[in-house]
């Protein structure tokens, strides 16, 4: 006595993703975080929390970092998507993504994808922000390898601030 | 056979990459979103499947109800513990004591639910959502019982979790050390104390993830998890569903995390293979969030009693310990692991000649307790620690003299100290000079000099900073043995496959590391392949601070039959005694013609069944296996030195300074360990300062989300500084020890020492490791501070 299942009322949507076209029709519910990993296989975003505390699920929307665990697919219509994935034009790795490695602001690599997007919206907009202004983006991030020194100075790479000392 | 005109090598000496701080190779991959995770695996076909929990602490389950569920369209299948009773078998513990009671979890709950969280019914959905929502389509009726969540009332059993046992203490371990009543009886002191250690979890960032498939060729299983010992996890699997291991396939891939709540066999690991069996489609399940927090295991939660005889010299002649872990509502995969080593390594650097412990492990209703980096270590450190400074603040001592009075001194190492670590073996401290490894920390954390000025002079502006330290030795790089294999193509390209599955510890870079020091070749020509148990038979894991020292030993080892294998080659192809030959930068020489020689890779080809034939006797291919049985346990030491201040106005503290001090024997890669340094810190001091898996009296855990289980930030995070002293260890062939846990295993003991410091003025006397939350602080401190 199997009942057919409720068909979800799907919703079309139509965005670009890492440069990309994509048209989709999507449940409402969908949230963006599974509509990149599973409906479009860009599994560098990763989910940590799902309920926005954790910044590994960030991407940037029109050039701002935004958590997709938080954002619905449908609400994105129009806009522009870069996943990690998409933050190196050519696969060679971006001076954000180059100052992780030479910094070791990693360890697992499970959180790295969404700072590598927070840092790369932060200084597509301020190339050489303040350690406070650094700071404070990190500080929206948890990372639980790391202790987050390194990636302190990773970020401080990438702005050309001096990597080794202190903070206050 | 022609012999090609020798090729040289290039004979400049090459620089080692062991000791260097070489930079990931792992790292690229990783930030450029290529990593992949389980939940980053979608196979073709894939079913999703969703779990009922206990929304009780402890209850009877009086009736379970699937039709609805059943019927629903999406839904594939539904398991209750009546359908799979006669399949699976109870999970497994491996450090049960012969005399443990068997309180063993099972995959779904039999009858009585004894924690929030645990597993009742299971179900398969054809979407993820779907799965989800077909939650609310299982009815289960319970009738609930008495619930114990507190670790003394579940000591006194007047509520029992397990009535047939008539006990809610399923183990007791005992430790004995020389004639602890005399040295009571000829004591001038005797110190007494009850600590409490709360209830803190690992929270990798990744959650634990399954994906279950049958092969439909070979009929086999593959079981793709979250873990940190897959081959473990094979064994494991095997036993519990009476499945010969050779139809069993694990793979760990990318492990977001583990820190020893993937070094557990969970029952999702079981039931997505049962379902995998019944649908032959692939079964995927990811665990969310707010699930985490109580389907993955918890730890650390502790109480300790303690008696330390004294000498009025300020010897510390015997100490008399009692302690009770809250194991939870079962046993864990790794149980009695924490209690164990909590008992075991309580002395830490100490000489403390007589020594009793008794742990207790309880039953309690929560989720499974199990090990978390450092396992039973930072509890030990802490309690220790804050005696040596009650002592020493007592006998007006200065606290560096008075523990470097009783520290052990190399001459009086090795030392047996007579107690024993479950799985592990006896503890027998290798190598190490405490002492100056403790100097050294106090030196750079400012103890010398002006301090108590410095701290006089704040105080009277009404700051309150403090400073302590905490000197301790941690077992690491336990047995029994790690496997690696060793193979070069015919390009002279290496693969290196270890046992050793790794979750962010950097072991393509390790790995490589050494094996490209003992073969002299280029880093960039090794592969290192894990966490498959079809393409690496064997292994063991990580966990225990393992990996680099045990399984970095295997892989350079089996290196170094291969290069052995390779010089025999060599001697055949260029026809001459393999005593008259040399290796060097990844070539065959012959000595005195430094010209005439042979690289690795041609060796591998001229070993190859087409380019034969070998003289007999003599191996095809260049390929070792080698399995590195450690000969006993190591110890690494570390002092961590912590400065804090305190605002008593808001019972905010602040980590001003930290210092770590420490010796892991030969370091392959500082950079590496000290990562591993900062993140073990990191996780102590959330421990300490903010994270807490509270319980209700009822038996509610109380944080649900990363929202009220607070982990440290960037902003909560002192600069780490950091010093490395080099002991090597005998036991080891290059002298490494493990550097994986000292970080989370000194933190807590010198935090709440320096909090002690900085609020001594108000009399007070910390038992406890908090979390020292600032309204917990600021109890402490009177309404009026000045
Ligand atoms: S997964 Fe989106 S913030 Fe944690
Ligand atoms: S590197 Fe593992 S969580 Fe950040």
């Amino acid at each position: 006595m199997t009942s057919a299942p409720p068909r979800p009322t799907l919703i079309p949507v139509s965005l670009t993703v890492n440069g990309l076209p994509v048209d989709a029709a999507v449940p409402g519910r969908l949230l963006l975080a599974d509509f990149l990993r599973d409906s479009l296989g860009l599994t560098g975003t990763h989910v940590g929390c799902g309920h926005g505390t954790c910044g590994s699920c960030t991407v940037l929307v029109d050039g701002e970092a935004v958590r997709s665990c938080l954002q619905f697919a449908v609400q994105l219509d129009g806009c522009a998507i870069t996943t990690v994935e998409g933050v190196s034009p050519d696969g060679q790795l971006t001076p954000v993504q180059q100052a992780f490695q030479d910094n070791h602001g990693m360890q697992c690599g499970y959180c790295t994808p969404g700072l590598v997007c927070s840092l790369t919206a932060l200084l597509a907009k301020d190339p050489s922000p303040t350690e406070e202004t650094i700071v404070d983006t990190l500080n929206g991030h948890l990372c639980r390898c790391t202790g987050y020194q390194n990636i302190l100075k990773a970020a401080r790479q990438a702005a050309g601030r001096p990597v080794e000392e202190a903070h206050g | 056979m022609t012999v090609p005109e020798p090729t040289a090598g290039p004979t400049a000496a090459r620089p080692k990459y062991v000791g260097g701080a070489v930079k990931r190779r792992e790292d690229p991959r990783l930030l450029l979103g290529r990593g992949r995770y389980v939940a980053d695996i979608n196979l073709a076909g894939t079913v999703y499947m969703a779990i009922v929990r206990s929304p009780h602490a402890h209850a009877r389950i009086t009736s379970i109800d699937t039709s609805r569920a059943v019927a629903a369209a999406g839904v594939l299948a539904v398991l209750t513990w009546a359908d799979i009773k006669d399949e699976a078998g109870p999970l497994p513990c491996i450090d049960r004591y012969t005399d443990s009671l068997p309180v063993l979890q099972t995959a779904l709950a039999d009858g009585v639910v004894r924690y929030v969280g645990e597993p009742v019914v299971a179900l398969v959905a054809s979407t993820e959502y779907g799965a989800e929502d077909a939650l609310s389509l299982i009815d289960v009726e319970y009738e609930p019982l008495p619930v114990v969540v507190d670790l003394d009332e579940a000591t006194a059993g007047t509520t029992l979790l397990y009535p047939e046992h008539g006990t809610n203490v399923m183990t007791t371990i005992a430790q004995d050390v020389g004639d602890v009543a005399a040295a009571f009886a000829a004591a001038d002191r005797v110190y007494e104390e009850t600590f409490t250690i709360h209830r803190y979890v690992p929270m990798p960032m990744e959650t634990r993830g399954v994906v279950a498939e049958v092969d439909p060729i070979t009929e086999r299983l593959t079981l793709t998890t979250s873990t940190q010992f897959p081959h473990l996890v094979r064994g494991f699997l095997s036993g519990v569903l009476g499945m010969p291991e050779s139809r069993i396939r694990v793979v760990a891939p990318d492990v977001g995390g583990g820190f020893g709540a993937k070094c557990e066999f969970y029952c999702e690991e079981v039931l997505a293979p049962l379902f995998a069996l019944r649908l032959r489609r692939p079964v995927k399940w990811i665990e969310d969030r707010r699930t985490s927090m109580v389907a993955s295991s918890h730890a650390r939660e502790q109480k300790h009693t303690v008696r330390v005889a004294v000498q009025d010299d300020g010897t510390i002649t015997a100490v008399d310990a009692q302690s009770w872990t809250s194991n939870g509502a079962a046993y864990c995969t790794l149980a009695t692991t924490p209690a164990s080593i909590s008992s075991a390594m309580l002395r830490g650097p100490y000489r403390i000649p007589h020594y009793r412990a008794r742990a207790h492990c309880v039953v309690t209703n929560k989720t499974p307790l199990a090990v978390y980096r450092g396992a039973g270590h930072p509890q030990a450190v802490l309690v220790m620690e804050r005696m040596v400074d009650t002592i020493a603040a007592d006998l007006g001592r200065d606290r560096v003299e008075l523990r470097l009075q009783n520290m052990l001194t190399p001459a009086e190492l090795p030392s047996d100290r007579g107690t024993a670590i479950v799985l592990a073996g006896q503890v027998v401290y290798d190598t190490g000079d405490y002492g100056a490894c403790l100097e050294r920390a106090a030196e750079m954390i400012g103890l010398s000099g002006d301090w108590e000025a410095e701290q006089a002079a704040a105080r009277a502006e009404g700051r309150y900073l403090g400073i302590g330290l905490a000197s301790l030795v941690e077992e690491t790089s336990i047995g029994p043995y790690e496997s690696a294999v060793v193979r070069v193509d015919g390009a002279g390209k290496v693969t290196v496959l270890t046992g050793s599955s790794p979750h962010g510890q950097g072991h393509v870079t390790t790995f490589s590391q050494l094996v490209a020091d003992e073969l002299e070749i280029d880093i960039e020509d090794i592969t290192v392949l894990y966490g498959d148990t079809d393409v690496v038979a064997d292994g063991v894991g990580t966990f225990a601070s393992r990996s680099a020292a045990i399984g970095g030993a295997a892989a350079r080892k089996a290196a170094g039959v291969v290069k052995e294998k390779a010089l025999g080659v060599a001697a055949h192809v260029l026809e001459i005694d393999v005593a008259d030959l040399e290796w060097r930068n990844g070539a065959a020489h012959v000595r005195g013609v430094p010209a005439r020689a042979r690289t690795l890779g041609e060796l591998a080809s001229a070993a190859t069944a087409w380019n034969a034939p070998l003289p007999g006797g003599m191996e095809f291919n260049l390929e070792a296996t080698y399995q590195h049985q450690a000969g006993g346990i190591a110890f690494s030491h570390a002092t961590h030195a912590a400065k804090v201040g305190v605002d008593v106005e808001t019972g905010e503290v602040t980590v001003l300074d930290y210092v770590v001090v420490h010796d892991c024997g030969t370091v392959i890669n500082p950079t590496i360990v000290e990562g591993q340094v900062h993140g073990g810190v990191a996780q102590g001091l959330g421990g300490t300062f903010m994270e807490e898996l509270a319980y209700s009296p009822d038996g509610q855990p109380l944080p649900m989300t990363l929202q009220d289980y607070i982990m440290p930030t960037l902003g909560d995070m002192p600069w780490i500084r950091t010093d490395h002293m080099e002991s090597p260890t005998p036991l080891n062939p290059y002298g490494m020890k493990g550097a994986g846990e000292g970080g989370a295993t000194g933190a807590p003991g010198a935090l709440v020492n320096a909090l002690q410091d900085a609020l001594a003025p108000f009399g007070v006397n910390l038992t406890s490791d908090g979390p020292w939350t600032p309204d917990k602080v600021l109890a402490l401190i009177p309404e009026d501070p000045a």
